[in-house]
């Protein structure tokens, strides 16, 4: 594991995603919108405008994992290990959801004046917390940005309209961020909104590691293989 | 519609055999040795029971039809696929270049050069040093410092090429690396194909062209096959 290689990845990463100014832009307008459609009818905003935040960081992973599949490929058979591809996005990527978070936090506590502001601003964070990996794992499933950006739709818009203190919501990723945001303006208790979100974090994580290793080249194997045959320095594989 | 297996011979001889194709290569040393090779995709099979071995310093051209699976043996000798049977055996780094270039639509050349750069052992300085001397050698337009999407087709696949032979290679694996190439390109590609054989490099390039069948050492044919030879996994 090489941590300039992790840089240089979240670097090139950062590089990407910046050129994309309208589609980010557009990204981090459309929670806003649902926020501000919301704001005059309750305490509801806040949870919507915060769970909908998950379109913009998960669109973000969706989209620099779709864009990356053709490459990484080469990168790995370059040299790269698949783990530091996925580490290199992942920073950056909740480096941008923490910019994101942030900024949202600032406008809905202004905007709603919650009985919480730590918690709806812990609440955003943990939504972007589990984007991340969201978008990831979707990006590396989907065969492309339309079915990713669809999948997205339909697991945030399901959490959106569920309440959080309903069974289906918690099998659901964003639920933890909900609940802390329903708690930040409602009388709803906390409960293990933190750790179950860190858990659906650590688990998107775990499944993105998963699917990057799985379409990753063989290379590992094949040293593995030329290891046992006696011959150093270079490669070679057999079926697995 | 199955592939049988490779028939392997020099140019304008007649096809040989798949045990015949391995016999120059399998001296100790070989650059590529692949033995056996089988894949299907969805219950078609690709390639059948395929051989191909490349001695350091010859270049072989794998021909064959549409469909017939050259891509596959290439991405397969590139450790990026696994066969289903069969082994490959590559001595030293594999330098492997797509039909299809495998790049960021919104990075530069450079920052190409500087993403592959850690995985190679080279610093960004000197990534960018060798990639700039191997463009240049293909003419590649410097001064539009644009991003792949703005490149034109053969602008793209020069730069493909160029991560592919970035930090040296002992094998290379090209897969019809000069389309869109302009002539001048071209010809330059084929000259450093005669330097990259002194150097003692294993090249393999897949083409339709005919006229690139006398520049190389061998020819190995793809064919469809009638019987299967590998067995259903």
């Amino acid at each position: 594991m090489s941590v300039r290689r992790i840089f240089v990845t979240a670097k090139m990463t950062g590089l990407e995603l910046g050129r994309r100014r309208i589609a980010i832009g557009l990204l981090t307008a459309l929670p806003l919108a649902f926020y501000g459609g919301s704001v005059g009818r309750g305490s509801g905003a806040v949870i919507t405008g915060g769970v909908a935040m998950a379109f913009s960081i998960s669109g973000a992973s969706i989209f620099v994992a779709l864009t990356a599949r053709p490459v990484d490929p080469r990168l790995i058979l370059a040299g790269y290990h698949p783990t530091e591809l996925l580490l290199g996005r992942l920073l950056l990527l909740e480096v941008f959801g923490v910019a994101v978070s942030g900024l949202f936090s600032v406008i809905m506590v202004f905007g709603s004046t919650p009985n919480h502001p730590w918690a709806l601003a812990a609440g955003v964070g943990l939504v972007a917390l589990t984007s991340v990996p969201f978008g990831l794992v979707v990006g590396g499933l989907s065969p492309h940005e339309l079915e990713g950006v669809l999948v997205l739709i339909g697991v945030v818009g399901v959490q959106l309209t569920l309440f959080s203190t309903q069974l289906a919501a918690k099998f659901l990723p964003f639920w933890g961020g909900q609940r802390l945001l329903d708690h930040s303006v409602n009388t709803v208790a906390v409960g293990a909104a933190v750790p179950a979100d860190i858990a659906y974090a650590a688990v998107l994580f775990a499944i993105a590691t998963y699917v990057m290793r799985r379409q990753a080249p063989s290379v590992g194997g094949a040293r593995r293989h030329f290891a046992r045959a006696g011959l150093a320095g270079g490669q070679g594989f057999e079926p697995r | 519609m199955a592939v049988q297996a490779q028939a392997l011979r020099p140019p304008h001889a007649d096809p040989a055999g798949p045990l015949a194709a391995l016999a120059p290569a399998q001296a100790p040393g070989s650059a590529l040795l692949a033995m056996g090779i089988c894949k299907r995709y969805s219950g078609r099979r690709v390639l059948d029971d395929v051989s191909l071995s490349v001695a350091p310093g010859e270049a072989v051209a794998i021909i064959g039809e549409n469909g017939a699976g050259k891509s596959t043996l290439m991405r397969i000798c590139a450790g990026l696929i696994q066969p289903d049977a069969g082994q490959v055996s590559v001595s030293g780094r594999v330098g492997y270049c797509p039909q299809e270039p495998g790049l960021f639509d919104l990075l530069s050349a450079d920052e190409h050069l500087a993403m592959f750069a850690p995985a190679l052992g080279l610093s960004r300085k000197q990534a960018i040093h060798e990639g700039h001397l191997l463009l240049s050698e293909f003419a590649f337009p410097f001064a539009q410092r644009a991003q792949c999407r703005h490149l034109s087709g053969g602008s793209r696949q020069k730069l493909n090429l160029a991560l592919a032979l970035l930090g040296g290679a002992h094998v290379l694996l090209l897969d019809e690396p000069y389309q869109g190439f302009d002539h001048g390109a071209y010809v330059s590609f084929w000259e450093h194909v005669a330097r990259w054989k002194d150097g003692g490099i294993g090249v393999v390039v897949v083409t339709h062209l005919l006229a690139d069948q006398d520049l190389v050492d061998r020819v190995v044919e793809l064919t469809i096959a009638t019987e299967p030879l590998c067995e259903a996994p």
